[in-house]
């Protein structure tokens, strides 16, 4: 990364996971830096919550784990909206990134980052989930809980996980980041259904908010050495966030993006306005009293969500969409994460057929039809 | 720890070190020390060859205020003062609630007789019914930095704890021009008051005084044709109105456009909430056939109008 990669101030070892074979290799990775063996998980974390900022302390340490439950779950989505069937991979937790409007902040109870050591259980799942879906596309990736590759130099998890899913052909797997940790990525072999996506927004915002992220220039330059080893990438516009200038400053993004990525090669670009519970809003306002993202004209939305007012969010999507016509990027695949009907008529003319409508569309890096 | 008879003038009411309850009504009290005189001796402790009050200030006022002069005491030997603050409050404990500004000042004690913030997360926060964190504790602590009217009136008015959270985000002198604004109104719309002029002002990166002090509310504020809750109430829609300027002209042009096709008042129409979705929702209510059949008619009506079809635009 450009951003000094990250290390961590300590590691925790569950006891427990002392001896799997990822705990080994991120100690391999790591060097020198005090460990601890922790005995008692729940008290060990119980005991880090009471501090004055305990999501920017989290920030700092590693605690290695297993996962308890289950790896794979559905992408959770938001009631009444267009979902678009994805699943998500919860391998890692938490993030040394620290973006004002990270939803980490109020949706996971503990806050060191964490790293499920029990690959084993993962693979085991994934066989079964797999098996269970053979005759549908699934559409499935890390970095929801946390960012795919940041930590990626010390877990190496992008290899094997590129590894398992390059054979899989009835799956899509997204490797989602904004980091340009992407040396194991390079060390990889490129299959058409592997995506790695990279979170964009405009640099005033990127360097305002997403404390720690590499600058957008940096993200589509990475994005630009991945296409050239022979991967297809992904692009998230999400949270687009409004201010005076926005406009013209996302634009400036998609001319830089579609400058130096041929459209073809770009699997989809999601968009998504700010929304977040209304209990963040107060974690914000805690951890960044500076920021003023969240005091733009935000709605309470039928999600329960607060996002903004819809003439807002209409006027941020139509930009967008025009500049990223455009600009070259008329043919490739676009879709809005948690937004309703009236949107997408409004500013792409159609409406998926649910969510199955929606991931047929967005399976085009395996050929398959548009709509 | 010995029960002694002690003439009230000997107790030194000035020092209140170990007080937490400030505002509270003798009156109850006094009828039930009347008849049966002072039962629960109340706990006092020797400093500076003073005796200072550790527990049982609503008894020792009322006692007063009967012109007793002597009352039963326990007299606490224990020098160590958080000790002494404990046995109060575990006393106090033992027998009723505490309201949030009483739990604020027991927290202000504990960290001044030395209580570290861990201990007093782990430990007191779950005996007072607060959740165990930082940042309850950092609330807590603010609000015991209040002044005492805005303390009594914030006891009075059982204001809740989130618009005591949003509160300690003023300076004193907004604080001070805000109590009169907060007074009349209930929990929900304090808290909804609070929270726009709070955000106004850090949008506009300017003090909230500025805001409090603006003509516009000045001049609500001196129009005497208005109650405190009216004129509380026309403060709350003007911030509603800065805080959500465009969704406030989406309002009005709609209300604007009901007006200019004079739309009939006993049938409700309604957008979706904030406009959300693209629906429309009409009401009205009949009594028998004939009724439910004149409305239709009306509607009919309206809908062959052309300024109908501008509803429509607004979604």
């Amino acid at each position: 990364m450009s951003k000094a990669e990250f290390l961590p101030r300590r590691v925790y070892i569950e006891k427990k996971s002392l001896q799997r074979a990822l705990t080994k290799r991120i100690l391999k990775n790591i060097g020198r830096i005090p460990l601890e063996i922790v005995e008692d998980s729940q008290g060990f974390l119980e005991e880090r919550k009471i501090s004055r900022d305990s999501i920017k302390h989290g920030k700092k340490d590693l605690f290695i784990t297993s996962q308890k439950g289950e790896f794979v779950k559905p992408c959770p989505c938001t009631p009444h909206f267009i979902g678009c069937n994805y699943y998500i991979i919860n391998l890692d937790l938490n993030c040394p990134l620290d973006c004002t409007y990270c939803i980490l902040q109020h949706y996971l109870s503990d806050s060191i980052i964490t790293v499920h050591a029990n690959l084993d259980d993962l693979w085991t799942q994934l066989d079964i989930f797999l098996s269970k879906n053979e005759d549908r596309t699934i559409r499935i990736g890390t970095g929801e809980l946390g960012d795919s590759l940041v930590i990626d130099h010390l877990t190496g998890n992008s290899k094997e996980l590129i590894s398992y899913f390059k054979n899989k052909h009835n799956v899509i797997f997204e490797l989602k980041t904004k980091t340009v940790n992407i040396e194991n990525i390079l060390n990889s072999d490129p299959a058409p259904n592997i995506i790695i996506s990279w979170s964009l927004n405009s640099s005033k915002i990127a360097e305002s908010e997403e404390g720690g992220s590499p600058a957008i220039e940096e993200r589509i330059n990475a994005a630009q050495i991945v296409v050239d080893r022979g991967f297809r990438v992904g692009f998230h516009f999400d949270p687009l966030i409004f201010y005076p200038g926005c406009e013209k400053d996302y634009g400036e993004v998609v001319e830089n993006l579609l400058e130096h990525i041929d459209p073809p090669r770009i699997a989809w670009i999601s968009l998504g306005s700010l929304r977040f519970p209304p209990s963040l809003k107060e974690i914000i306002q805690e951890r960044f009293p500076e920021t003023k993202i969240i005091y733009s004209e935000m709605i309470k939305g039928k999600d329960g969500k607060l996002r903004y007012f819809k003439p807002i969010r209409l006027e941020l999507y139509k930009n967008i969409v025009r500049a990223i016509k455009e600009k070259g990027g008329r043919r490739v695949p676009l879709y809005f994460c948690m937004e309703g009907k009236s949107i997408w008529r409004e500013v792409l003319g159609w409406v998926p057929t649910g969510k199955e409508g929606l991931e047929a569309y967005l399976s085009s890096p395996l050929g398959k039809s548009i709509v | 720890m010995k029960k002694e008879q002690l003439a009230l003038k000997e107790i030194s009411l000035k020092d209140e070190r170990f007080r937490t309850s400030y505002h509270f009504s003798l009156q109850k009290l006094k009828l039930s020390l009347e008849e049966t005189g002072l039962l629960n001796p109340p706990l006092v402790t020797l400093r500076d060859n003073r005796f200072i009050l550790v527990s049982g200030w609503k008894r020792v006022l009322a006692c007063l205020e009967l012109s007793f002069t002597a009352i039963p005491v326990y007299v606490i030997e224990e020098k160590n003062e958080l000790q002494v603050f404990l046995m109060a409050l575990y006393e106090n404990l033992a027998t009723r609630e505490f309201s949030l500004l009483e739990k604020a000042e027991i927290l202000a004690r504990l960290k001044k007789f030395g209580e570290n913030e861990k201990r007093i997360i782990r430990h007191y926060l779950p005996f007072l019914d607060i959740p165990q964190t930082l940042s309850h504790l950092d609330a807590y602590l603010a609000f015991s930095q209040f002044e005492l009217e805005l303390k009594r009136a914030a006891h009075e008015k059982n204001m809740a704890f989130s618009t005591l959270k949003l509160l300690a985000g003023f300076t004193l002198q907004e604080q001070r021009l805000l109590l009169p604004l907060l007074l009349p109104l209930g929990q929900n719309k304090q808290k909804e008051l609070l929270e726009d002029l709070l955000e106004i002002a850090k949008r506009n990166n300017l003090p909230a005084k500025n805001m409090l002090l603006s003509k516009e509310i000045k001049a609500v504020q001196a129009n005497e044709t208005l109650a405190p809750l009216q004129k509380a109430d026309k403060i709350r829609a003007l911030l509603k109105e800065k805080r959500y300027p465009v969704f406030s002209s989406w309002k009005d042009s709609f209300d604007s456009l009901l007006k200019k096709m004079k739309w009939p008042r006993e049938i409700t129409v309604n957008p979706s909430p904030f406009f959300e979705e693209d629906s429309f929702t009409v009401i009205f209510s009949f009594e028998n056939q004939e009724q439910f059949k004149t409305n239709l008619l009306k509607l009919e009506e309206l809908s062959s109008r052309a300024e109908f079809l501008e509803i429509f635009k607004m979604r």
